[in-house]
């Protein structure tokens, strides 16, 4: 496979970035020839969105129905105050614009589900999962893993994160995590925009990763973190043989 | 006995007010005891995330041993030992 070479003007945006080790111009236009699908645009998607447009991800698909509201504003860093009461997809695909011109971003405004996953996920190389409900993740990971895409699961509650990362056929998808949909959670929960950002950035590098094809990507390991107590840790974790949604698949 | 430590996370760690404590058990016990004690000593905000029917582990609940996860449906044959250290992470999607 071929890579779109980089213009003059690219070559200049990314020079620090193609600084780094293993990365480098190579990294750089795989990035370009890439496009990610990113639900929903929240404190953590959103972030999610700014890294990967600045980092020159060729085609950004945005999903996130509704309008921006005031109390979004503590972990929104793609909206602003005026924008409150406006469809909230539109204001961050206009700052991500703003940021990056040579992105092209796509927006959906909608939510995802069984419905229309399926031909959202069809048109990018890459699924990042960061909806608040877990029938919405539960759906982009069965539509991934069905249609063998890598899908980066980034949560958090409080001042905790998590990030898991499936490679259909590699590693543990999230049905075989969460055997139910979990019944408890709530689709209000505490949040510091800060702790947002910090699960977002990490799940952005996993995804430059996974794309340019450098470093290693957290396979069959669950990062949590709680910046309340500055803890953080992997826990092991794997396939389960009997998953309705991967345990049939082979790498 | 047996003395372990046990961590809470998120919705757990604010229902039981503390992110870790140790946990003294009978020689020999499973981590489906140490589940059966621990809701029936820390109230009902931490029993639900642990049970979700009387004997019934939360089937989402997320639980590792000395950082290996371990299917909520092996707890009754999971031995402990001293030393073990059991994560009880009840499943989270804030974005
Ligand atoms: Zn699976």
């Amino acid at each position: 496979m071929t890579y779109p070479a980089l213009t003059p003007a690219e070559q200049s945006r990314y020079e620090w970035q193609m600084w780094v080790r293993d990365f480098g111009e190579t990294g750089q236009r795989r990035l370009k020839a890439a496009s990610v699908l990113i639900s929903r645009i929240g404190g953590v998607g959103g972030t999610v969105a700014m890294h990967l447009a600045t980092a020159g991800v060729g085609r950004l698909v945005l999903a996130h129905a509704g309008d921006l509201r005031l109390n979004d504003l503590n972990r929104q860093l793609l909206m602003s105050t005026a924008d409150v009461g406006s469809p909230r997809i539109e204001s961050a695909a206009r700052r991500l614009r703003e940021l990056n011109p040579q992105v092209v971003v796509e927006t959906v405004n909608e939510n995802l589900d069984v419905s229309n996953v399926g031909r959202y996920v069809s048109q990018v190389d890459l699924v990042v999962s960061a909806a608040p409900l877990f029938v919405e993740r539960l759906a982009m990971n069965r539509a991934a893993v069905r249609q063998r895409k890598p899908l980066v699961d980034c949560a958090m509650y409080d001042l905790e994160g998590r990030l898991i990362t499936v490679r259909p056929g590699r590693t543990p998808c999230l049905d075989c995590l969460y055997p139910e949909s979990p019944p408890l959670w709530k689709r209000e929960f505490p949040v510091f925009g800060a702790v947002a950002s910090t699960v977002a950035s990490i799940a952005a590098m996993e995804v430059i990763k996974l794309l340019a094809g450098f470093g290693k990507p957290l396979e069959n390991q669950l990062l949590s973190y709680d910046l309340r107590e500055m803890s953080f840790q992997t826990i092991a974790i794997a396939r389960r043989p009997d998953c309705p949604t991967c345990g049939q698949l082979s790498a | 006995m047996i003395e372990l430590r046990v961590q809470y996370l998120a919705q757990l760690r604010t229902a039981r007010g503390v992110a870790d404590e140790s946990c003294h058990l009978p020689e020999g016990a499973t981590l489906a005891q140490l589940l059966t004690q621990l809701a029936g000593t820390h109230g009902a905000e931490v029993a639900k995330h642990l049970y979700a029917a009387a004997g019934v582990v939360q089937p989402s609940l997320m639980i590792a041993v000395n950082g290996t996860a371990i299917s909520v449906r092996q707890s009754s044959q999971t031995l402990l030992r001293s030393g073990d250290v059991v994560t009880l992470m009840p499943p989270i999607a804030g974005g």
